[in-house]
């Protein structure tokens, strides 16, 4: 029980992929624009992340080390492709806003090193909650780049088409450089060492 | 160890390969239907409204032509463009009435700057093209009908001469 809690817990702060481990960067950056993405990526990202822990953790003793990697990215290709499908049949509205985003999950290093790190080394429960909590961790990585880059460089912030609220002088003139892919860097840098001097975040 | 069981690993690669396709297979089948229904449904919708009267809608792969009808009778044409912004591809649906005026565009996607470029996707700048002439289709700095946006020369650009190259394109049609 105790070790379930340390696997949760361990991706969202001590491990966090974004801001720890700075694994899975390039769609990180590329889908926070805004808090509807920062969500629906964190939604694909953490159930593909759960079912590659899943089946890595229960085939970890058959799989022959020498081609552990190719193995690991045929299942996790085939993943994405399965919710790549689903989505676009059963739920259009969603794929339309991520639809380019859901193949960029395949190269998403975060998940090939979960499987690679943890899943292939460890049970199935443990495996879970390890994919869960960095799920949770990555997705509140992304909600802080997102809102921080949605509030600036609109002005103001909708979530699912519910309007929150609006700072007017901004929303005059956003800072549409935020929007743009070099504020995602200017973003994900100033929140790294906001969180390095505040003492949340060590490096392992 | 490596060598002893040297051919194992081919094999279970070979076997995690073949349960993948299998299941991708499976996948395919199940959605292939509901992927093809949402296809449809949604250029339906983007038809629908450039053609608020559609009740129907045929497709001519050949020509790429959309005829849109209403209780039967066809209301014009329409057609997709596509060009070059500022970020990437823009893919614009046209619809031309009978009479030979636009019934408007409508952006299928694009990849604009959000907030700049970008705007080019809201009904204020979509709604310029609504009943212009073929003739009119140029930025007014051009003696044309459409309006240009401050700070988003370049996707603009792209989508009045996209819209413009493709309506004289398929004028042919409409004889």
């Amino acid at each position: 029980m105790r070790s379930l809690k340390k696997n949760f817990s361990r991706g969202i702060v001590r491990a966090n992929p974004i801001f720890i481990l700075l694994l899975g960067l390039c769609p990180a950056l590329a889908v926070s624009t805004s808090l509807d993405n920062a969500v629906g990526m964190t939604g694909a990202f953490t159930f593909v992340l759960l079912a590659a822990n899943i089946i890595v953790s229960l085939l970890r003793e058959q799989i022959p080390d020498r081609v552990r990697i190719p193995v690991f990215i045929v299942i996790i290709a085939t993943l994405v492709t399965i919710v790549d499908l689903m989505l676009q049949g059963f739920v259009p509205v969603l794929s339309e806003s991520l639809g380019m985003f859901i193949p960029l999950i395949v190269v998403n290093c975060i998940i090939l090193a979960r499987a690679e790190a943890f899943a292939s080394k460890n049970g199935m429960i443990d495996s879970i909650a390890d994919a869960v909590g960095i799920g949770v961790g990555f997705g509140l990585a992304m909600l802080s780049i997102s809102l921080v880059r949605q509030l600036f460089g609109t002005g103001s912030l909708d979530l699912f088409g519910r309007h929150l609220f609006t700072i007017p002088p901004l929303a005059d003139n956003p800072v549409v450089f935020f929007l743009l892919p070099m504020g995602a860097f200017f973003v994900v840098g100033i929140l790294l060492a906001l969180f390095r001097w505040m003492g949340v975040s060590r490096s392992e | 160890m490596t060598q002893k069981n040297g051919f194992l690993p081919v094999l279970f690669l070979t076997a995690v390969v073949f349960v993948s396709v299998v299941a991708l297979i499976a996948t395919d089948a199940i959605t292939r239907e509901p992927i093809a229904a949402a296809r449809r449904a949604a250029i339906y919708r983007r038809l629908q409204s450039l053609f608020p009267t559609m009740d129907d809608f045929a497709y001519d792969e050949e020509s790429g032509l959309y005829t849109p009808f209403s209780e039967g009778d066809p209301l014009g044409l329409a057609f997709m463009a596509y060009t070059r912004g500022f970020g990437g591809t823009i893919a614009i649906l046209v619809g031309l009435a009978a009479d030979r005026t636009l019934r408007g565009i409508e952006i299928v996607s694009h990849r604009e700057t959000p907030g700049l470029g970008a705007r080019i996707a809201e009904p204020a700048f979509r709604d310029l093209f609504i009943g212009i002439e073929i003739d009119d289709i140029a930025l007014s700095r051009d003696g044309g009908a459409i309006d240009g946006i401050t700070a988003a020369t370049i996707s603009v650009e792209a989508v009045v001469e996209g819209v413009r190259e493709a309506v004289s394109a398929r004028l042919k049609h409409f004889e």
